[in-house]
């Protein structure tokens, strides 16, 4: 008819980005486009790209834990964690038990941290201005509790081989307990804002689902691989420091859409404070860190060590040949492949679904182009 | 599967391929021959005990004198994991693509071609990505890598 | 009461001042008209001040705290500083439509005023089909919209401009629907005879059980599409479309654009306040503060649906208008028509 007419429709590329309000960071798609229908997505990464695995081939064990700070920012204390629990296993480093308790306290508040972050930009993806700023403003007392045990509110440098930098002060204690018991009304009055919001719903369900095996396949890792019903955890499944010891549910969903992967994150951060309270009940008096030589030189060897971070496997490769000077850091982010299946989800739906997706995947950049 | 058992499991299952490495810290890492990747990627992942479903990582590693390729995989279902490396010649440095067993491979082998300048077969898209599109300094992972705003820690 | 007055006496002074009689009317229609302006200048200052702070207080923050008492000047700042600022046409641009695209937004949002009642006889001119007047004039929007869309030259605009169009399109038809079903029962277009067939607060239409409420409901959705506001704001959405339409202006015409918006919505409250909530009537207050009161009411509704509500898809948002809105409007209507002419409630 429109043929016969004269008239043709032409599909045309759309570049998302790299600074567009909602690819979190400087992340560049090109789209085809049916009108608002995406017909091809390509992710264009690089923008910043910071050459952190060069530049650790060049710095000893104890300078690369500020670089992994840069590796997440998000989680920092996860890039830590994975770098030093790889560093220990090469160089062979026993870490003190008060140590390994305020290691999960600071890895679970700073997934709690992370998660609020994932909050706010969700919400705001999705047009819903007021749920950033909440989830915003419990994070700010989580940063609080970070300043004042290490100094530092995004970079905290805070674990490294061998144990923690600093103790945490006798404040430290009583400022986290009342934010834990005030946290979970913060979650419910989050899950009023948005859960039951039929908006919301609507925009969410059926939307993007990733499918299990789809999900295995690209290795999609932490919440998102969670939502699309596979329980797989490293804290669990490939179990790291004293996560044994801690009594928590893996949540998962069965659908993996992206209201799944909102529901399985919002009941992630009520798991992770359950965590947080049992550590800070638990904890022993003793020695923060063990022995460890300045500048040590790790004996020849290799290691790939991961933990689970908020946006799932976080992975380190480390080669040494009994250097001080490592040979050869990997890093490997959750993002990279949650955005690597990008295009599998996306193709086939509108350009505000491809905002949605994003933020459901949690997908920022710095982990992708390190 | 405990990580004894694994390690005998695929020493016997593979013994013409496999060589378990004495330099892996409490990690299982195995050499195989480039050649053999594919078929043993493939048998990996079909295996039922193994069943390495999950590619966590495929890092590159220039040691100076030659390539390594690691492949750091994983199993959800039986919840064991373990890494393999090829070992590659400067003149003869090149891969199969493992897109085709686990499609996540695609960025991580990009990633090889990119920064190390390991021409992977049958990858279909191998296109800058980390880098400027017109960038033409060479693979900057390289140990031989050298720019000008680059500089070493002097050596004491 | 005593605005009235005093427009009363002036224009008495004018036509005594031996001006033939036309132009006695058309000095005091431009005077009117420039009242209105400038009223409608301050309103929109004060409902970007009022919207921040809104904003602000639900979300658990000030706002614009600094310049002056609670920030009050900050919209006056900032007015001055986008008429300082570079005005930037895209080399690309279809310059004519680009330029003409701010200009028409603002001048429709004004246009709607002529038939507004103020108040007790605080109206421009109550034109005999005054509601068809604004419903006509206020859909000028969506040209300006398109128009900035498509003189853009950018892919952003464009789809902000499309999309704008199909929606306040959409959401007429329905808006159109539930007001004459109060058309219908006011038995007359003009907006005076429509506030004064609500004389009493139960004969206000909202409360009028049962198509009142309903057609309100219908009339404040459909009001908020109109104005592109969230969970409606598809054409701008930030997050998809960076800012829609008008990504592509600043200065002064992304000004005119920002101020329209603002105006826009305040119309939309006054219209409401005129159809559902008796308009300028109310005891002991004189009759523009009663109106003020209530539209400014209605005002802070579509804020606190702003700051609460996520957005609504494209898709979702055409078959919430066509497949529900749409039905909807067209029963309660038969069921106003019904009640009319059988005299139920007919209060």
């Amino acid at each position: 008819m429109s043929e016969a007419q004269g008239l043709h429709t032409k599909e045309f590329t759309l570049n998302v980005g790299p600074h567009h309000p909602s690819t979190h960071g400087v992340c560049r798609f090109v789209l085809q486009m049916e009108g608002e229908v995406i017909t091809s997505v390509t992710p264009v990464i690089g923008y910043l790209h910071r050459a952190l695995e060069k530049i650790c081939e060049n710095r000893t064990y104890e300078q690369i834990i500020p670089i992994t700070d840069r590796f997440e920012y998000c989680t920092a204390m996860s890039c830590n964690m994975g770098f030093s629990l790889a560093t220990e296993k090469l160089a062979g480093l026993e870490v003190p038990e008060r140590a390994e308790y305020l290691r999960v306290i600071m890895l679970e508040l700073n997934r709690i941290a992370s998660h609020l972050i994932w909050f706010g930009t969700t919400s705001l993806d999705l047009g819903a201005i007021t749920p950033f700023l909440y989830g915003f403003r419990e994070r700010e007392d989580i940063l609080d509790m970070f300043e004042m045990t290490c100094g530092q509110r995004l970079t905290f440098n805070y674990i490294r081989p061998g144990g923690v930098s600093k103790d945490i002060p006798k404040a430290f204690i009583p400022v986290c307990k009342k934010f834990l018991d005030a946290f979970s009304a913060k979650v419910d009055d989050y899950e009023r804002v948005l859960t039951e919001n039929p908006i919301f719903i609507a925009r969410n369900k059926d939307v993007g689902i990733l499918k299990p095996e789809t999900a295995i396949a690209y290795s999609v890792s932490g919440p998102s691989l969670r939502a699309s019903g596979v329980k797989y955890d490293l804290r669990r499944d490939d179990p790291y420091s004293i996560y044994d010891r801690f009594d928590f549910e893996i949540p998962t969903r069965e659908n993996g859409d992206c209201y799944d992967r909102y529901i399985v994150r919002i009941r992630e951060m009520r798991e992770s404070a359950k965590i947080v309270r049992q550590a800070i009940e638990q904890i022993p008096e003793g020695p923060i860190r063990s022995k460890v030589k300045m500048n040590f030189k790790p004996p020849a060897g290799e290691v790939y060590c991961r933990v689970e971070n908020s946006r799932g496997e976080m992975g380190f490769y480390i080669q040494s040949v009994g250097e001080k000077m490592p040979l050869r850091v990997k890093m490997r982010g959750g993002s990279y492949n949650q955005l690597q299946v990008m295009p599998v989800l996306c193709v086939g739906h509108k350009i505000a679904d491809l905002v949605a997706i994003m933020a459901s995947m949690d997908i920022i950049m710095p982990d992708v182009d390190r | 599967m405990e990580r004894n058992q694994l390690v005998s499991y695929i020493k016997n299952k593979f013994q013409d391929t496999v060589t378990l490495l004495e330099s892996g810290k409490g990690e299982s890492f195995f050499q195989i021959k480039p050649e053999d990747l594919l078929v043993f990627s493939r048998a990996i992942r079909d295996d039922e005990r193994l069943g390495m479903d999950w590619l966590s990582c495929i890092s590159g590693v220039d040691t100076g004198e030659r390539f390594e390729v690691v492949y750091s995989v994983a199993s959800v279902v039986n919840r064991i994991r373990f890494n393999y490396k090829l070992v590659l010649d400067y003149d003869k440095a090149e891969i199969e693509s493992v897109q085709k067993i686990w499609p996540g491979a695609n960025w991580h082998e990009r990633e090889l071609w990119e920064l190390y300048g390991i021409n992977v077969n049958n990858h279909g898209n191998l296109t800058r990505f980390l880098l400027p599109d017109n960038w033409d300094q060479g693979h900057p992972l390289r140990k031989d890598w050298d720019a000008p705003d680059f500089k070493r820690m002097p050596e004491k | 009461m005593e605005i009235t007055e005093i427009f009363k006496y002036l224009y008495e002074q004018l036509a005594a001042s031996g001006l033939p009689q036309v132009w006695v009317d058309i000095v005091a229609l431009a005077c009117a008209g420039v009242i209105v302006f400038g009223f409608l200048a301050v309103v929109a200052l004060f409902l970007v001040w009022w919207e921040r702070k809104v904003s602000a207080h639900i979300q658990q923050r000030f706002g614009p705290m600094r310049t002056g008492w609670h920030g009050w000047r900050q919209t006056i700042a900032d007015a001055i500083k986008l008429l300082q600022k570079e005005d930037i046409i895209p080399t690309l641009a279809d310059r004519p439509v680009f330029f003409w695209a701010p200009v028409i937004a603002f001048v429709a949002a004004f246009m709607a005023y002529i038939t507004i009642p103020f108040g007790d006889g605080l109206i421009v001119a109550d034109l005999n089909i005054g509601i068809l007047f604004i419903v006509a004039i206020t859909s000028f929007t969506v040209i300006s919209l398109l128009m900035a869309g498509w003189g853009s030259n950018n892919k952003y605009a464009l789809l902000g401009g499309m999309r704008s169009a199909a929606q306040v399109v959409s959401y007429e038809v329905p808006m159109v629907v539930a007001i004459c079903s109060i058309v219908l029962f006011a038995g007359s277009l003009s907006m005076v005879d429509i506030v004064q067939s609500q004389a009493m607060i139960y004969q206000w239409y909202l409360f009028r059980l049962p198509f009142g409420p309903i057609a309100f409901i219908i009339y404040i959705i459909a009001g908020t599409a109109e104005t592109n506001r969230t969970p409606f704001d598809l054409p701008e959405a930030e997050q998809e479309l960076v800012a829609g339409f008008n990504i592509e202006y600043s200065g002064m015409k992304f000004a005119m654009f920002f101020l329209a918006e603002f105006i826009n919505m305040f119309t939309v409250s006054a219209i409401g306040t005129t159809l559902f909530l008796g308009g300028w009537q109310g005891p002991f207050l004189p009759s523009w503060m009663w109106f003020l009161g209530k539209t400014l009411f209605l005002v802070f509704v579509l804020m606190w649906f702003r700051w609460t509500y996520p957005r609504l898809r494209v898709d979702q948002l055409m078959e919430f208008s066509w497949k529900f809105l749409l039905p909807i409007s067209f029963a309660n209507l038969i069921l106003a028509g019904l009640m009319k002419y059988s005299g139920w409630f007919n209060w």
